[in-house]
């Protein structure tokens, strides 16, 4: 058995455990949880430390495969490449912590964990599966109980109205990718239809696909992906869901089931459609802008803590769909780091808040103030992630967004100057005001708990080691990426960094 | 050289950093020694780097950090005379003002958090210095960026240093943006990042850079512009002021602020001569504009904080004239007057408990003489009084630009040395002679030594910095001709500035109570007191563009709500009043029903 189908089938396992334990023994419902996420994620470093670069560049490892309905063309097939390997481990990272925060008296927690770690296991089991039924199927399997969560234990007075908003949205995009995915599949002539991703690169790579069948699909799958992502205008549903829900459920959302649609982006739309995505990438880099600018100049006006949080990580999600929108090797590989930093951070800065909203009751920034000498350890954790969050050096961010920048530069050198505006000063003006006003100064105000013991300090110390492993040895990522992302660039042929530079040496 | 003493000069102050970061937050002593003695180590290589170093072969030495497609950035360090010269000051001037800290920041709760930022910038300040390509010294022009952020905000709960500190991070900010954009533009237009890599290519192209060439040299300037606070970036550093004392002496006077400077030399040969003539006048407005502002202040270490704008705007102007080691020479001795004299302004304000107005000072030369002597080397150093340090490294710039027939350029350089003469004398007039201005003074104290000695060291190196030939050491880099040695236009116009400006202040400040200088010109004390208005046009730009753009945006945003909200609202209202046709009620489906078929039979039959 790969390693892989331990990584996302335990937590769903032990879901499957969890729901046959009586719901009063308490303690082992969170120990079976704990546990589960804890040998996942020890699996998913073994993935990543034995994944081995050098052999056959950018191939699958650690493949499995069983056919399942082979007249429909289906198999469970998971396996790793640069591309998903950071993910599955930035995933299962967030689910123990995830799991970890969870770790505090809740009504009803035996159907929260049970719903956390469906949230969890399927979608790392999306993260793995290399056959477009399951990868849609374990999305799907981890949206569900997103949905159910905000709703039964949501916070704040627009939750319900959130519950629907986000229901809607999130269906309606995954909706548009079952349309263009069954269209992909029913592109190939009957009798070798498939839904297997790497039966359907080989084949599409020696057939292409009809001009006229990539004009509607790739657009169906770019903006159901897209408002999976929450590409502007599509992202009202996120910062309004992510203040609504519990810790939890947006730690997991906004850190790693968020990634789906740029994964199904660089994974499915663009090798497959490569006529298509050299049109569309023009729409799609002005979109971005409206991630990076416009939400980011949101996210300035906000009130409320969560709301900037996750305002703020609508406008990262633009850099992400600026890498995709470069077409290049160095856009595409900064877009996964980015991919990879942001769960990392967006789960620890949603945790934090989330710790922060549990001990002082509100978010509103005009009613906190001065906690840093109340909360030191939460406080110098939070600002970190704020530092990260405005792209400072030291964090996995800084090396993802540099990427997509240099990458970008040569397709449209406006848009790139704009997005760095985004990046360093826009950014920099809401994390730092934020901080100025949450942290920083002196406000009277009732005494607060500060996370003390190791225990509670494990998931937050785990997530910033991991943004600061990342961030200092980028390698650790792009050698592994950029080898996975090769062969996508050179099918799309859209690489004008690497294209100016050939030029320029047959001229010289 | 062996291959660790480098990385260990620059990897020691970041591990202190760790340590106390870490394990330490609790042993105040263990922190500070920690600190001290990493930045103490560093130094002591240098000095071996230094004495092994020859002049030589530059040494080059890196590992790969990121390599994508054409995108190659290294992790390296570049060692030639610029460098180890840079290393020597940047880690001497700094063991000695974290000697100094121990003692002045004796008591504060957060003690080793302080040592522990202060050994963060000390990496983040090396790792500039020994950068070998653009990318990684970005990324430690972000950092120093960071650990000042966290210096500047030490006292977070006081409301004007967090303010000060938000503000500092975020003007550097608009530095960085236009350098990033320059590296990127460097990197798309010439295929590398590596210092050396560019020189090569232009060597061997001298029109490699094409038509961007002035676009490249302005946009790695604005990075200087933002570091070394140059006008219109120059609002922050008098600021940043808020922070602890020490952090003023080496971040906003010695180090960091020159790192704009250091970068300009590290880089001059991408410089064509349009950016360079922007760079000189840059330099020569921000010498004036803070020269006369710092005549109007009266905060000690404000007035200390425009005279390093107006000084910093001094080596900017000689690297844009062509004379980089002038601008070295400068920022050496620099490092050393200004270093002892936001020192010996913290022994005052330390003396004082606490207080910074200069105005309620006065005779202090006789309750505290180690820090009044020490302080008047420090300002004849900086006024350029022959034969200490000050006066060479000035005239190598003032005798440049007369040299170089940049003739108005020369007529601000000695109107500056006289503003600079006269209010730094104001300076010691107000604060050392005179009568008490306050009570404050009878109960004032000198320093501990270990606050004094930082003093008295660079004392000598102020008085004796000028006979180490620090030009030409650096001449050979840069392949300048031999420097025209002292031009005896500017040493005499440079000494008789010197002499007027001190007169001057004589005349004014000797005895004086309150400052004359507001009832004998009224309109031009009025404008410099409020800093020629600068911030708050800037407040207004900002309120008027920036946040007009965000209110709009959240506008914007909202109308998008409310799109969504009237289209799930619409669906809803349709499905309610879809609902009401079923009622469950058999009769009324019946009745429906009839009438449906009434409707179709009518339109059927009868028409």
């Amino acid at each position: 058995m790969s390693p892989l189908t331990l990584i996302f089938l335990l937590p769903l396992a032990a879901a499957l455990v969890i729901s046959i334990i009586p719901r009063n023994y308490k303690f082992v419902i969170q120990c079976v949880a704990l546990l589960s996420a804890f040998i996942s994620m020890c699996a998913a470093v073994y993935v990543f430390g034995n994944y081995d670069p050098s052999s056959a560049a950018g191939a699958y490892q650690f493949v499995e495969q069983h056919p399942w309905a082979p007249n429909l063309g289906i198999s469970y097939h998971v396996g790793v490449d640069g591309i998903n390997l950071g993910l599955i481990l930035m995933g299962s990272v967030v689910l123990f912590a995830a799991t970890a925060i969870a770790w505090s008296n809740r009504t009803r927690d035996k159907q929260f964990y049970i719903l956390l770690l469906m949230m969890g296991g399927g979608i790392l089991g999306a993260f793995a599966s290399l056959d477009l039924f399951f990868f849609y199927f374990f999305h799907e399997l981890a949206l569900v109980p997103t949905f159910i969560m905000i709703g039964m234990w949501g916070k704040g007075d627009q939750k319900n109205y959130a519950t629907y908003q986000i229901t809607l949205y999130l269906s309606f995009g995954a909706l548009f990718v079952l349309i263009g995915l069954i269209g992909i599949y029913l592109q190939l002539p009957a009798g070798v239809r498939t839904f297997d991703i790497v039966e359907l690169t080989k084949y599409f790579k020696a057939n292409p696909m009809l001009p006229s069948a990539q004009r509607w699909i790739f657009p169906a799958l770019l903006f159901g992906f897209g408002v999976l992502v929450s590409l502007w205008p599509f992202h009202t549903w996120a910062p309004l869901g992510y203040s609504s829900a519990p810790t939890e459920t947006a730690m997991l959302h906004a850190g790693v089931l968020k990634k789906f649609g740029l994964y199904g982006l660089i994974r499915v739309a663009l090798p497959l459609m490569p006529d298509a995505a050299q049109r569309w990438v023009y729409v799609l880099s002005f979109l971005c802008l409206g991630n990076i600018l416009y939400c980011g100049l949101v996210a300035m006006r906000q009130r409320n803590l969560n709301m900037l949080v996750g305002n703020s990580s609508v406008a990262h999600m633009g850099f992400a769909f600026l890498g995709i929108a470069s077409l290049s090797l160095i856009g595409i590989t900064g877009t996964v780091v980015v991919m990879v930093a942001h769960g990392f951070l967006a789960a620890l800065t949603f945790g934090l808040t989330g710790y922060l909203r549990d001990e002082a009751q509100t978010l509103e920034i005009s009613q906190l103030g001065g906690l840093l000498s109340r909360l030191p350890f939460i406080g110098t954790v939070m600002i970190m992630a704020m530092l990260a969050g405005c792209g400072v050096p030291g964090f996995a961010g800084f090396p993802g967004e540099a990427l997509v920048l240099f990458g970008n530069w040569d397709r449209s050198a406006l848009v790139t100057v704009l997005a760095v505006w985004g990046a360093l000063i826009i950014g920099g003006v809401y994390m730092l005001r934020a901080i100025r006003n949450v942290w920083h100064g002196e406000k009277e105000a009732p005494p607060l708990a500060d996370a003390s013991t190791l225990w509670r300090r494990t998931p937050y110390g785990l997530l910033l080691a991991c943004l600061i492993i990342f961030g200092c040895f980028p390698r650790l990522l792009t050698d592994n990426i950029k080898l996975s992302v090769a062969p996508i660039v050179r099918a799309v042929g859209s690489d004008l960094t690497e294209n100016a530079a050939q030029m320029r040496a047959h001229s010289q | 050289m062996s291959q660790p003493i480098p990385w260990l000069i620059l990897f020691l102050p970041l591990l202190s950093a760790a340590l106390i970061t870490l394990f330490l937050q609790r042993n105040p002593r263990i922190s500070a020694a920690v600190s001290v003695g990493a930045v103490l180590v560093s130094f002591i290589l240098s000095i071996g780097v230094f004495a092994q170093f020859h002049s030589g072969a530059p040494l080059d030495i890196h590992a790969q950090w990121l390599r994508v497609g054409r995108l190659n950035i290294e992790f390296g360090m570049h060692f030639d005379a610029l460098c180890v010269l840079m290393l020597l000051v940047v880690t001497g001037v700094g063991s000695l003002i974290h000697i100094y800290s121990i003692s002045y920041m004796k008591g504060d709760p957060a003690y080793s958090r302080f040592f522990a930022c202060l050994s963060l910038f000390m990496f983040s300040m090396l790792g500039i210095v020994v950068s070998n390509n653009f990318f990684q010294m970005f990324i430690f022009w972000e950092l120093v960026g960071v650990s000042s952020y966290l210096l500047v905000g030490f006292w977070y709960k006081k409301p004007k240093a967090a303010d000060a500190a938000k503000k500092a991070f975020l003007t550097n900010r608009i530095g960085d943006f236009g350098f990033l954009t320059g590296i990127i533009l460097v990197w798309s237009t010439v295929g590398t990042i590596a210092f050396v890599g560019i020189k090569e290519q232009l060597i061997k192209n001298p029109d490699a850079f094409d038509t961007v060439g002035t676009a490249i040299g302005l946009l790695i300037f604005c990075g200087a512009v933002g570091k070394s606070a140059q006008f219109p970036l120059h609002v922050w550093l008098p600021d940043a002021m808020e922070g602890p004392t020490p952090v003023s002496a080496l971040i906003h006077a010695a180090t960091m602020v020159a790192a704009g400077v250091y970068m300009l030399c590290r880089v001059f040969f991408i410089f064509n001569p349009m950016s360079l003539h922007v760079i000189s006048w840059i330099g020569a407005i921000t010498a004036l504009l803070a020269a006369l502002i710092a005549i109007q202040q009266d905060d000690i270490k404000r007035i200390l904080a425009y005279s390093t704008l107006s000084q910093l705007g001094y080596m900017v102007m000689a690297v844009g004239i062509g004379e980089p080691p002038a601008a070295m020479y400068h920022l050496t001795t620099h490092a050393f007057f200004k270093a002892l004299l936001f020192l010996g302004a913290g022994s005052v304000i330390h003396g004082m408990h606490d207080e910074q107005n200069i105005w309620k000072m006065g005779r202090l030369r006789e309750k505290m003489p180690a820090t009044f002597w020490t302080f008047l080397i420090g300002t004849l150093a900086l006024a350029g009084l022959w034969p200490l340090s000050g006066f060479f490294s000035k005239d190598a710039i003032l005798g440049a630009a007369y040299h170089n027939h940049r003739l108005t350029l020369f007529a601000i350089g000695i109107f500056v040395a006289f503003l600079t003469s006269f209010y730094m004398f104001r300076l010691v007039f107000v604060v050392f002679f005179g009568k008490a201005k306050s009570d404050a003074v009878h109960h004032a104290h000198e320093s501990s030594v270990v606050m004094t000695g930082p003093l008295f060291i660079l004392a000598i190196a102020s008085a004796a910095g000028g006979f180490f030939g620090l030009e030409k050491y650096l001449q050979p880099q840069f392949s300048l001709q031999e420097a025209p040695g002292l031009e005896m236009t500017a040493v005499a116009l440079g000494l008789g500035a010197f002499a007027i400006g001190l007169a001057v202040a004589a005349l004014l400040y000797r005895n004086a109570e309150t400052d004359p200088l507001p009832v004998k010109m009224v309109w031009f004390c009025k404008v410099a007191r409020r800093l020629f208005y600068f911030d708050r046009f800037y407040e207004e730009v900002i309120a008027l563009t920036q946040d007009a753009l965000a209110q709009f945006a959240e506008g914007v945003d909202f109308m998008l709500k409310l799109f969504v909200r009237f289209l799930h609202g619409t669906t809803e209202f349709t499905g309610r009043a879809l609902r009401l046709a079923q009622t469950g009620s058999l009769q009324t489906y019946t009745f429906f029903f009839a009438a449906g078929i009434a409707v179709v039979l009518y339109f059927m039959l009868l028409r």
